[in-house]
């Protein structure tokens, strides 16, 4: 049956566009290895391969540019891959409007290099985006510090046009800033893992590049002191388009990239951007804040610094040299400092070294876990990761594993036991995708 | 819309007071006649009894009680929808949440707040006010409409342009679903795991079920705030600015264009200070940290000059400032003075299409023997034309609706949409497959079957009644009352 699948998708987008064979080997996930890969070049190729795949009930796995594949439950064995990087073509940019159009596959730097040229950028700013693909970052609404100031991809994107599970090319949204005509599919798409449909292409509202951009490196005794500075930032009239609160040793990590000397002490990043004038008073201002919020020392970065620290912030998965396990968390904001500690306890207590850095505005925090000294089991690893989901639970809050072994994942799930909404996540799921073709099993409550 | 048959009426109402209270439900056709249409007064549609639940577990009985007697139901707020999308339009029981209107919690440290679905939109960005908060989206509405209706409708406003609409500032939902079931979409805490049901659940136009707990984002109100008056002797001008000020990378809070039709209706009815010469104004209003905005706001004047403003001129107090906004916010009651009616379009176009579709609209309309002012949010493309008419002469409505529907087409033609804050309601139903597939169209039907399984939640509306639909195909239905000749539309 595979056989006679592989043959009909070289038959839809050319032999040279499926892998088979060790071919495979960089689409393992898991030790998951697909019957085989297949590399469309259209929409309408993609359409046809899902749906070849659907009339031999193969699941078909969308992948951009594999960044986020560690993500989720891991995928069946024997599905099929459906890779989108030859999809990689900005189709409008209309700088007047401040919106453009580009196919999934693109890499986010390839998309921000083409929409340079036009003077403006896309103002999401997820881990790795050399890599990610613009599809890949929506499926799996990955966003970076910017996040405080611009959202995320909901707040983004206004349109996109997916192929359904029956093969079907879907329009949702469309192409201008404003638009509420029928239901927002938009919304259901993002942040769906593929598992609703396999997104071919996204038009995106853009900002103007701005003028300006600086940032303020604080460093604090304690991280009770460092959560309750960045506190004050969140709640100012200032508007930072980060804030990042990092605990010791994530400080440590990330200060030799931004250029100031590794200091194992609860930091804070706050960064702006706009006008000059307006940038050079944030800073000042945000500085004058911090150090009356107990900061001990404050370092001013200037636009080269200020991308250097969001990137450093952004790159959770370098902040230790062995992790063991990623974990990324939602609280409130106000209990992010409270959390960290208990979250540091616990790590301790089990034998662990952890490292934390927060989006301090919007509660979610990402913890990197790894050994102290000696390998620790994979059941002490989960056991951790279950503790700080009970704290996150407990404090109304969530957590899910982002990065951790089989052998971990085994012990402690991805995903939250499945919230109140979850009938209707199954609903939609059952209704969209009735055989289960789409990325089946990986998502939240078993979808 | 008559009765429903086999209807015991005084059974229903007794049923339903047993749940709200002898005081929270109409039934007598006197009653009834103020929740037979919202803002958009073309549609109307009568309900057989309309409820006002004080809680949720009420919202979630009449709603049971819906069920089992087999009617269809719609949730209220205001009445200030601007597409028909509260109408009983089946008849059927009206839940009207008015009495739902609490602020229950206000977390300043979160910035959020839980408030009931009833809460006039302007109440909470006052309760916020002193301690210098508020609720950013601003529908024109915001003195009347409600914070549930705004959710149901994914609302805008003025201030959307810089601070998004509705849906970038809803966290959480408590929903009644449409079998009475009360359940919890999202929260406090960003990024809920699974699907974004609020993102869904948001502008689904109460097909979906009955908000009954809204938690919102509160944003600190910015400090410093500059609005501009630019005045142009060519409509082309204002609208080539738009693009000029996106193109200094500029993005004011708000930009609306008012045309010449309007200024002078505004100037004769309460005198705002508009020149009644120009042929069109733009109010642009820059907000943020004072340091900035004088730069910002020169950047601004000279984009205006370089596409040919006359003059710029520049709020000098709070008072000043009010008395441009008024004009602005208060223009739809000015038509009142120049006709007898106005129909209300909504469509949005790319910002870069405005000079031609404007005079597409002015020929649109010129065509059909009609009037047409266009006050709207210029900055994101949201056009808001205004048909005006005098519904005492025959045909006049019949032209109206067909000009309305050239110009949504218009619209769609440049690459744009429908609706970009009013929805889609009975009024655009019929012209939803100029913008979506079968395909897409079906998406949203198995959508809907989830949320909406029996259909009887606000029954009739976003999706369209037949195959393909012409121009001004919407037939208009005289209410009984008016059919029987005693009262008239004036």
């Amino acid at each position: 049956m595979t056989a006679t699948l592989l043959r009909s998708l070289a038959e839809i987008v050319g032999p040279a566009h499926c892998l088979g064979g060790a071919d495979r080997a960089p689409y393992v996930v898991d030790g998951r290895t697909p019957c085989g890969v297949v590399l469309p070049g259209s929409a309408d190729e993609v359409a046809r391969v899902v749906r070849a795949a659907a009339a031999v009930g193969v699941p078909v796995v969308p992948w951009g540019g594999g960044s986020q594949m560690s993500r989720g439950t891991p995928p069946r064995d024997g599905a099929l891959v459906v890779g989108l990087r030859r999809l990689g073509r900005v189709l409008e940019h209309e700088p007047g409007d401040l919106t453009a159009t580009a196919e999934a596959g693109i890499t986010l730097d390839a998309f921000q290099a083409a929409l340079g040229t036009g003077g403006q950028w896309l103002p999401l700013d997820p881990p790795a985006p050399g890599t990610a693909t613009l599809g890949g970052v929506l499926a799996a609404n990955a966003a970076g510090p910017r996040r405080q100031g611009y959202g995320t991809a909901r707040d983004l994107v206004i349109g996109m046009r997916v192929v359904a599970a029956d093969g079907q090319l879907i329009r949702a949204g469309g192409k201008v800033v404003k638009n509420v005509a029928g239901y927002d599919l938009v919304k259901l798409y993002i942040g769906s893992l593929g598992t609703l449909g396999i997104i071919v292409d996204a038009t995106l509202k853009l900002r103007p590049r701005p003028e300006a951009e600086g940032a303020c490196w604080a460093t604090f005794a304690t991280l009770d002191a460092a959560a309750g500075a960045a506190g004050v930032l969140a709640g100012s009239e200032l508007g930072p388009v980060a804030l990042a609160l990092l605990d010791a040793r994530a400080a440590d990590a990330c200060a030799p990239v931004v250029g100031l000397p590794a200091a194992a002490a609860p930091a804070v990043l706050v960064a702006f951007d706009g006008l000059a004038r307006t940038v050079a008073w944030e800073g000042e201002e945000a500085a004058r804040r911090l150090r009356a919020a107990g900061a001990r020392a404050v370092e001013g970065l200037d636009a080269g610094g200020t991308a250097r620290a969001l990137g450093a912030v952004r790159e959770t998965r370098r902040l230790l040299a062995s992790p063991v396990a990623i974990a990324t968390v939602g609280v409130l904001p106000a209990d992010v400092g409270a959390y960290l500690g208990a979250a540091q306890t616990t790590a301790q207590a089990g034998g662990f070294e952890l490292a934390a850095v927060a989006h301090a505005g919007h509660g979610l925090v990402t913890l990197v876990l790894a050994p102290g000294g000696a390998p620790r089991p994979a059941a002490a690893t989960a056991a951790v990761l279950a503790a700080w989901r009970d704290a996150a639970r407990a404090r109304g809050g969530h957590l899910a594993v982002e990065w951790a072994p089989l052998g971990v994942r085994a012990a402690c799930p991805v995903w939250d036991p499945p919230g109140p909404g979850v009938d209707l996540m199954r609903g939609l799921k059952a209704r969209l995708d009735p055989l289960g073709v789409l990325n089946p099993g990986r998502f939240v409550g078993g979808i | 819309m008559s009765s429903r048959p086999g209807l015991d009426r005084a059974r229903l109402r007794s049923a339903l007071q047993a749940i709200v209270g002898p005081d929270g439900v109409l039934t007598e056709p006197d009653e009834l006649l103020v929740y037979e249409s919202d803002g958009l007064t073309i549609f109307r549609a009568t309900a057989d009894a309309v409820a006002f639940p004080r809680s949720t577990a009420e919202v979630a009985a009449c709603v049971r009680l819906a069920n089992v007697e087999g009617l269809p139901f719609v949730a209220r707020g205001a009445g200030t929808g601007l597409a028909g999308g509260c109408l009983p339009s089946e008849g059927g029981l009206v839940i009207a949440l008015t009495r739902m209107a609490r602020i229950l919690e206000v977390d300043y440290a979160n910035q959020i707040a839980v408030v009931e679905p009833g809460l006039v939109n302007l109440h909470l960005s006052q309760a916020l006010g002193p301690r210098g908060f508020y609720y950013a989206p601003d529908p024109s509405s915001q003195l009347a409409c409600t914070i549930g209706g705004n959710v149901a409708n994914n609302s805008g406003g003025p201030h959307t342009l810089k601070y998004g609409v509705t849906t970038n500032h809803v966290l959480g939902l408590e929903v009644v679903l449409p079998d009475g079931e009360v359940v919890w979409l999202g929260g406090k805490v960003r990024d809920p795991q699974g699907y974004d049901l609020v993102g869904l659940f948001v502008g689904s136009e109460g097909t979906f079920g009955i908000v009954t707990k809204v938690v919102v984002r509160i944003v600190r109100r910015p400090p410093a705030v500059r609005t501009l008056l630019a005045v142009f002797d060519q409509l082309d001008q204002a609208s080539q600015t738009v693009a000029a000020i996106t193109a200094r990378g500029l993005t004011p809070a708000a930009i609306e264009m008012i045309d010449q039709l309007t200024i002078q209706a505004v100037e004769d009815a309460f005198g705002a200070g508009y020149p009644r010469d120009a042929a069109a104004a733009l109010l642009i209003e820059l907000d943020g940290l004072d340091v900035g905005l004088d730069e910002e706001a020169a950047h601004v004047v000279a984009a205006c000059r370089e596409s040919g403003a006359r003059e710029v001129r520049l709020a000098r107090n709070e008072s000043e400032r009010q008395l441009l906004w008024k004009g602005r916010k208060h223009a739809f009651g000015a038509y009142g003075r120049i006709a007898p009616a106005y129909m209300v379009m909504d469509g949005v176009i790319p910002r870069t299409r405005l000079p031609e579709v404007l005079r597409n609209i002015e020929r649109i309309v010129t065509t059909h023997a009609l009037r047409v002012g266009n006050v709207f949010h210029a900055g994101d493309g949201n056009l808001h034309p205004n048909i005006l008419y005098d519904p005492r002469k025959p045909g006049e409505e019949e032209r109206v609706l067909a000009a309305g529907a050239e110009i949504m087409r218009a619209c769609v033609d440049v690459g744009g949409t429908i609706s970009g804050e009013h929805g889609i309601g009975l009024e655009k139903r019929d012209f939803m497959p100029w913008i979506f597939s079968e395909a897409d169209l079906a998406t949203m039907a198995a959508i809907k079957a989830v949320f909406n399984p029996t259909g009887r939640c606000n029954p009739g509306k976003i999706f369209p009644t037949r195959k393909s639909c012409a121009p001004g195909e919407i037939a208009y239905q005289p209410h009984p009352l008016e059919a029987s000749g005693l009262i008239q539309r004036l």
